[in-house]
């Protein structure tokens, strides 16, 4: 008895649940404001209710993996076409993109203020034993951040070097109150620029390029997928009416996202 | 990943004394006990004057002391980061993002349940002992202690379960303290990240490690009535 009314209870929850298409968003994406405008528009126009599950990009990749979403909306390109290729990912579209930029204080003690080599201005900011808050979480961001230090000569900590291993908001308000550099997206930074001013001091390198795609998943007997309304969303979102919603949202005037 | 791999590699981090683990785990028991070192005999000294004497407002003192025993620590969190935050009052300071900021918090939080327990063991207790004590001649601050002395294991017993309440504590450490890595990330702020980071394995260690504290704290607390009880 127990049991059947369990199979019943897990039957109702997997119906009321195929319903819904839970969507892995990253933080820049919440902390830029742009999800809050894409998620009820897509609602609107498809009928289709959005869970939207919001974490770094690397734990989007995660939850993906452990089949805890149903389609992915990211800022990582090379993980986007892993994703795929181990057979997890199905198709993967180019959405829109923008850039990331280096920002602190307007004191600027590492002198990095209007160079455009990133992967140097990290160097200075290490070398003059400045404050930086890292993402540390393993998101979109966090990756973005490895690779300039890649390009930089490698990684290598100092007691300035805080990883906080939270959002993009968040950290960027936590280098705010400690006076401390941060690599932040133009979208969360414009969010963010009245309660948290924060200068952008490094800006312009090619490197800094931040592309958003959209990657639905393949289903798996252990990993059921809502793959009717994901495809829904996927098409959805390269749509007309959505590229004019992210080419027309704007921050303060500014416009944040741009389009391929 | 498996909840049995996951275990059986959390095991193996513990015991091959996984360097970044431990330090979580040095850090959380360093701001709790500190925390209650600081709490403590501020808690404990107002429990008591509560108990020992009569004064207007007494009573709502005692209902807010109880009322606080439930105060929500992420309240604690806001407010303490409103007053630490640049743009506050205590801005100045820069407490905010350090484990002096998670201490002050933890503090608060101990406060109450430290300052209820001894009221309420100091209320129970037979107020015939002070009595015989201060017609011993024993002056004011003799006969408090020879009450407390009398009540001490309720004290530690309030002190037991403050550090209960503190060292698995994620609100308010996650906002006042910052997650830092190897500073302000201690137990629980850890296993919040390290599971929506999926390294489980990691939090399941730390969660073996704060299970065993609360496991060690109840057998403590056992021990200590066992003893307070045969006395």
């Amino acid at each position: 008895m127990r049991r059947s009314l369990a199979s019943l209870l897990l039957c109702a929850t997997t119906l009321a649940g195929a319903a819904d298409l839970r969507l892995g968003a990253t933080y820049t994406l919440e902390d830029s404001g742009i999800l809050a405008v894409i998620v009820p528009a897509f609602e609107a126009a498809s009928g289709v209710k959005v869970k939207a599950l919001v974490a770094g990009t690397g734990q989007v990749m995660k939850y993906a993996e452990n089949g805890d979403v149903d389609v992915v909306f990211t800022h990582s390109r090379v993980d986007e076409e892993k994703l795929i290729a181990r057979g997890i990912g199905r198709a993967r579209v180019d959405v829109m993109y923008n850039d990331f930029v280096i920002a602190g204080p307007a004191s600027d003690p590492a002198r990095v203020g209007g160079s455009r080599d990133a992967a140097a201005a990290l160097k200075r900011i290490r070398a003059a034993g400045a404050k930086f808050v890292s993402r540390g979480d393993d998101s979109g961001t966090h990756k973005k951040e490895r690779q300039l230090w890649e390009a930089a000569g490698g990684f290598e900590a100092w007691p300035g070097y805080l990883s906080a291993g939270q959002g993009a908001g968040r950290t960027l308000m936590m280098a705010h109150e400690l006076d401390a550099y941060d690599l932040v997206d133009r979208a969360t930074h414009r969010q963010l620029a009245r309660k948290h001013p924060l200068a952008i001091l490094v800006q312009g390198d090619p490197r800094l390029l931040n592309e958003y795609g959209v990657t639905t998943l393949m289903p798996a007997p252990a990993r059921p997928v809502n793959e009717r309304d994901a495809a829904k969303f996927a098409a959805w979102i390269v749509s007309e009416p959505a590229r004019r919603l992210i080419a027309g949202y704007r921050i303060e005037g500014e416009a944040v996202f741009k389009l391929r | 990943m498996t909840l049995l791999d996951a275990t059986r590699e959390a095991f193996q981090r513990l015991f091959a004394g996984d360097r970044e683990l431990w330090t979580v785990v040095w850090i959380s028991l360093k701001v709790s006990l500190t925390a209650l070192a600081i709490a403590t005999p501020l808690a404990v000294a107002l429990g008591f004057w509560v108990a020992a004497n009569r004064f207007v407002g007494r009573h709502a003192v005692i209902v807010t002391l109880q009322g606080l025993l439930s105060f929500p620590t992420v309240v604690v969190g806001l407010v303490l980061y409103l007053l630490f935050s640049r743009s506050g009052p205590m801005g100045a300071w820069h407490l905010l993002f350090t484990q002096d900021a998670m201490i002050v918090g933890q503090a608060i939080i101990a406060f109450p349940v430290l300052a209820a327990f001894t009221l309420a063991a100091v209320q129970g207790a037979d107020p015939r002992l002070r009595e015989t004590a201060v017609s011993l001649g024993a002056g004011p601050w003799r006969s408090a202690l020879t009450s407390l002395y009398e009540v001490r294991f309720a004290v530690v017993a309030g002190v037991l379960n403050g550090f209960g309440r503190v060292i698995s504590e994620v609100g308010c450490s996650m906002m006042v303290g910052g997650n830092i890595t190897a500073y302000t990330r201690n137990i629980p702020t850890a296993i919040a990240l390290e599971t929506s980071k999926g390294d489980f394995a990691q939090g399941i260690a730390l969660g073996a490690v704060l299970m065993a504290f609360a496991l060690g704290v109840t057998a403590l607390l056992a021990l200590t009535q066992r003893e307070g009880g045969s006395r």
